[in-house]
């Protein structure tokens, strides 16, 4: 246990978490999953009663608070024309701290983080980031997450602090980096966690092991070389034709970071931006280009592209699958194409044909 | 982490170009040739290579070039790195941004980002007999190559240059092939639908191979053109004997960022602006969704 942190985990009264998230919420920009009309959400977070850690994975995932929406890259002030047009680039990172990431979602923030600081660095995010304070909060799995067969139901890393409910009394918090210590010394230290505490964990993490009902029938390293196999695959087709193209699998997804560059002129013309805005690969416009050619035509092109993207290709690249299974895609597809019962389909067909 | 504390280092930051000539080579294409190095600018912006100093770049290379309040496309260079000599552009009137860069004119601003992308190695090419295949606008990002090619063709075995166009009207660079011709470019030319007055041939590229007779291992060629055509001529190529390392192309695809984060030219595993535009076959294996 706590390999990545030179201080042992920390046991924390009730009222001493209270006491460190009040303090989080005053002195940072915070944000934290709340039941919002009956729906799990990130949201501002005014007070820590507002916070939620008993619900399902949160309808969209963190990746607002890093990657915008909508996010200006650069402002241009046209007063002047040709090369005396002013170009400023925006890079704006405020202190922020996210209250109750799940395992899931500190696994994929580290994918983002590894994707947007291989090769030329995307300085927006990465400031971003790293004003960012995590702390993590452990959790059991509804009938939809599937992280257990990716290998992302703990989380090992990524987090400055990471919270363990107990099943009596109080809260176990692990510490992942020098700035989580410091915070939890500030504003609530609590006392060393006792050996009985921490085998607490194992055995939460053996309840939660076996409370999925949602699996892929396929070890982590076996997809990338199962989705390579399925590209002639009827399953494609078969949910092509019921997908409706809106996007919304991308739009929630923690590791999806596709994003579309325009620019916006002001009303009096003075001023522009040059605005990313998040762009999906299932919508489909994604692959076209002027003069009217489209890369991938078909829905079903589109899908396979995105399993491939979460299963397969980025194995090569950042040798890591890119799904956390966190089974948000499942839970908001309009037509129910769910992310374990097509994938389990694929793993079906390509094991049964070698045999 | 830059010394100025003033400067931010985005990696989508463009620099200012002049543009020194405008010409308008077909109803829809018009070649840029733009000045050397940076127009002076008020905008804190920062190179490679130093203040006022031009990027260098290999043919098959392109840039991000945009306008502010247009937005900003993916160009190939269509004319090698020359020093003292500024890039050239082959812009095709398509939509908002390449509409607005058609107003331009000499000593108007245009936007750069880059270099980007793989270029060719013309070195490697060094002793070799090169067949170029280009089909519409690919000829653009042919000739950065050719010219290059050209510029030292003792080095080279021999060239032939087969190019397919739509339309007689469509045809770039009529009166330049005749230069590549004397400068010792077998080029032929064929087009879809003739017209009155097109005294040329009517067809396809690929009935532009037939009398080919590649030497596999001493040859390579080269293939860009529209998605289209790339099954067809490489098939071809291939029954002629020449094999993957014989072959390159260079591929089109959407793109926002050209540094390998935006997702729009991803052809399956591979970034076409970090691992292409220019590709050996032999790098495409596994790729199915390259001739798409």
């Amino acid at each position: 246990m706590n390999e990545t942190s030179p201080i042992p985990p920390r046991f924390l009264t009730k009222r001493e978490l209270k006491s460190l998230l009040g303090a989080l919420i005053r002195e940072y920009r915070a944000y934290g999953p709340v039941d919002s009309d009956g729906v799990p959400a990130f949201s501002a977070l005014t007070s820590s009663a507002e916070l939620r850690f008993d619900l399902s994975p949160t309808h969209l995932s963190a990746r607002e608070f890093l990657l915008p929406s909508k996010e200006t890259l650069l402002k241009f002030d046209l007063t002047e024309s040709g090369p005396g047009v002013v170009i400023t680039p925006v890079v704006e990172a405020q202190p922020q701290v996210i209250i109750g990431l799940k395992p899931c979602d500190i696994n994929g923030m580290a994918l983002m983080d590894s994707v947007m600081a291989a090769g030329v660095r995307d300085v927006n995010y990465l400031k971003r980031r790293a004003a960012t304070i995590i702390v993590g909060v452990e959790c059991l799995p509804d009938e939809t997450c599937f992280c257990a067969s990716l290998g992302t139901e703990r989380a090992e890393s990524g987090f400055d602090l990471f919270v363990h409910l107990l099943p009596t009394r109080g809260v176990l918090v692990r510490i992942g980096t020098e700035a989580g210590a410091k915070i939890l010394k500030k504003y609530a230290w609590g006392r060393k966690a006792v050996k009985a505490e921490i085998v607490k964990l194992e055995e939460h993490y053996e309840l939660k092991l076996g409370a999925f009902k949602a699996r892929l029938n396929a070890l982590p390293e076996e997809l990338p070389g199962v989705l390579a196999a399925s590209d002639e695959s009827p399953v494609w087709q078969s949910i092509g034709s019921i997908c409706t193209g809106c996007g919304a699998c991308n739009h929630v997804c923690p590791t999806c970071y596709c994003f579309d560059v325009s620019d916006e002129l002001s009303s009096d013309l003075k001023s522009a931006e040059r605005l990313r805005v998040w762009d999906g690969c299932t919508l489909d416009d994604f692959t076209l280009v002027a003069g009217g050619h489209n890369f991938r035509k078909s829905r079903a092109e589109r899908l396979r592209h995105r399993f491939n993207r979460k299963f397969n290709y980025g194995s090569e690249r950042f040798d890591s699958l890119f799904c956390v299974g966190c089974g948000r895609c499942s839970r908001t597809c309009l037509v129910d194409i769910n992310i374990t019962e097509v994938t389990n389909a694929i793993i079906k067909e390509v094991k049964e044909s070698r045999g | 982490m830059a010394s100025k504390s003033t400067s931010i280092e985005s990696p989508y930051l463009p620099v200012p170009v002049t543009i020194e000539s405008v010409e308008s080579i077909s109803a829809t294409e018009r070649l840029f040739r733009l000045s050397n190095g940076l127009a002076s600018s008020r905008s804190k912006v920062s190179v490679k290579g130093g203040k006022g100093g031009a990027p260098v770049y290999s043919p098959g290379q392109f840039f991000m070039v945009g306008l502010p309040g247009y937005g900003e496309a993916p160009i190939s260079v269509c004319a090698p790195y020359e020093p003292g000599f500024g890039i050239e552009l082959c812009i095709r009137l398509a939509g908002n941004l390449t509409g607005a860069l058609h107003r331009l004119g000499p000593g108007d601003t245009l936007w750069l980002r880059g270099p980007y992308g793989t270029g060719f190695d013309t070195e490697g090419f060094k002793g070799l007999d090169i067949i170029f295949i280009a089909g519409g606008i690919g000829i653009a990002p042919m000739r950065s190559l050719l010219l290059a090619v050209l510029k030292e063709r003792k080095s080279f075995g021999a060239l032939r240059l087969l190019y397919g166009a739509k339309s007689p009207e469509e045809v770039l660079f009529t009166e330049e092939t005749e230069q590549w011709q004397e400068a010792g470019l077998e080029t032929e030319v064929i087009v879809d639908k003739g017209s009155k007055g097109w005294k040329g041939r009517v067809g396809l590229v690929t009935d532009l191979m037939g009398p080919l007779k590649p030497t596999p291992g001493s040859t390579r060629a080269v293939v860009i053109g529209p998605p289209v055509m790339y099954r067809f001529v490489v098939a071809k190529l291939k029954r002629m004997g020449l094999s993957e390392t014989d072959i390159q192309l260079s591929l089109e695809r959407r793109m926002k960022c050209g540094v390998g984060k935006c997702g729009h030219c991803q052809i399956n595993s591979s970034y076409v602006c970090q691992d292409g535009p220019v590709y050996g076959l032999g790098d495409l294996k596994g790729m199915g969704e390259a001739f798409k």
